[in-house]
């Protein structure tokens, strides 16, 4: 079963303040810029991950299965989880392939 | 809000300087002449429960001598097993293998030795105490040892800068994966010793041009630079997290008794972070708002590449001017 892990390599932190910002703006149908709501730091460079691809890394912890991940997903978002399922897996897919996730 | 704190809730690292008190007294030491109450250690660990809480990944022992304090291996112990990842710049006189030993098992994930010269006679006389040398490499092949990842620190001045290389050689044969050429801050002693340690600006883009063609040839080992003013060169062409001088921005220091201030070669605190709110400090203060949005002053109003310096090393320019604005007194331009 895959279960993705964060690489303990990676440093990182939800910007709380940011997500908290960028999901009222999502109630509300505000639009704003979908910058980083979580930071990643490795050996001295900063990446940004924006609300669902934050979301998700957020729950990769070595624990939950895909179909766990979108679960979750879809019901923060009161969507299908059939509509989330591919767009978990690319994502996981993309950071594996950097490093920045495991699978377990 | 400016850029800053709409990306960042609070700095990345916090260079924390328990002590102000060491066994040397270096030529260009920004702090020997400082004088401040140290904490009990409650308070320290109560001052690791407030970075926890902010989400502080990074701490960085600084000093004075970080291990002057005998609590240093408790503090980090109780900070990493936090999950904050703990380092520290030391003089290395009191690294042998039983300290780096420790060091490794209460957390550390890096230490940092400052090297001045290649030449022990000339390192010993610039840090006023004969030996240091030696102690120093000790010091690093003892991190090498017991596995601790090594950095060394050189800050640049007049007795180095024409043997960097050196330096780097010798950071290579004692297991040392990265070298930080520090600039000159002109802070403290670095300030009265200015006449004899600084260069002039063109000595500095000469420097710089030479040791960045070093970096772009060299793969076994990493060179950084923390000179704000180096961005101005065409030749630089590192992607940073912000332009200009990160302190405020990336990075707070505290004082022995747990005064903030942007960073240890600007002597403006901006708060207690035992007795005052942090959020309140970090997103509001005055003296951090000044310097994350600076105005281009002088010759920088103009300036093609006061976009990426922003004027420079905010310390030294305040050093030397009072002024957080004025352009930073090593820019070449
Ligand atoms: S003039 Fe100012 S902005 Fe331009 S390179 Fe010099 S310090 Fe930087």
């Amino acid at each position: 079963m895959n279960k993705p892990l964060r690489n303990p390599e990676i440093v990182w932190r939800v910007e709380n303040r940011r997500q908290t910002e960028v999901l009222k703006a999502l109630e509300t149908g505000e639009e704003i810029e979908d910058s980083g709501t979580v930071i990643l730091l490795q050996s001295g460079m900063m990446h940004q991950l924006n609300l669902i691809g934050g979301l998700i890394w957020q729950q990769c912890d070595g624990q939950q299965s895909l179909t766990d991940i979108a679960g979750e997903l879809a019901k923060e978002f009161t969507v299908e989880q059939s509509e989330v399922e591919s767009d978990v897996a690319e994502f996981v897919a993309d950071l594996t392939e950097r490093g920045w996730l495991i699978n377990e | 809000m400016s850029e800053v704190t709409e990306m960042f809730s609070a700095p990345l690292t916090f260079n924390w300087t328990l002590s102000y008190r060491c066994n040397f007294t270096c030529d260009h030491c920004y702090s020997r002449d400082e004088e401040c109450p140290e904490l009990a250690f409650d308070d320290l660990k109560r001052i690791v429960d407030v970075l926890v809480e902010q989400q502080v990944p990074f701490i960085n022992f600084g000093g004075g001598e970080p291990l002057i304090r005998h609590d240093l291996y408790e503090i980090a112990e109780y900070a990493s097993k936090a999950g904050l990842n703990v380092s520290m710049n030391t003089n290395g006189w009191l690294l042998d293998e039983a300290a780096a030993q420790r060091l490794k098992d209460v957390g550390f994930k890096s230490v940092g030795i400052s090297i001045d010269s290649s030449d022990p006679a000339l390192h010993d006389s610039f840090r006023n105490m004969p030996g240091s040398y030696e102690r120093a490499l000790r010091g690093l092949d003892a991190l090498h040892k017991v596995g601790l990842k090594s950095t060394m620190s050189s800050v640049i001045s007049r007795i180095n800068y024409q043997a960097f290389r050196e330096l780097l050689d010798l950071a290579r044969d004692h297991g040392v994966g990265q070298v930080y050429l520090h600039n000159f801050k002109c802070s403290g002693r670095g300030f009265k010793n200015r006449e004899d340690l600084d260069l002039t600006p063109e000595e500095w883009q000469a420097f710089y041009l030479e040791a960045l063609a070093v970096k772009h040839q060299t793969d076994d080992l990493k060179i950084s630079f923390d000179d704000p003013v180096i961005a101005s060169l065409p030749e630089y062409q590192e992607k940073t997290m912000v332009k200009g001088s990160s302190c405020g921005k990336l990075s707070l220091h505290l004082r022995p008794n747990g005064d903030i201030t942007p960073c240890g070669f600007i002597p403006v605190v901006v708060g207690n972070i035992l007795n005052d709110d942090f959020e309140t400090i970090w997103f509001d203060s005055p003296v951090l708002k000044a310097m994350r949005n600076k105005e281009a002053t002088g010759k920088c109003s103009g300036c093609a590449a006061f976009d990426d310096c922003q004027g420079g090393c905010t310390a030294r320019a305040f050093a030397t001017t009072g002024d957080f604005n004025q352009p930073d007194p090593h820019c070449w331009k």
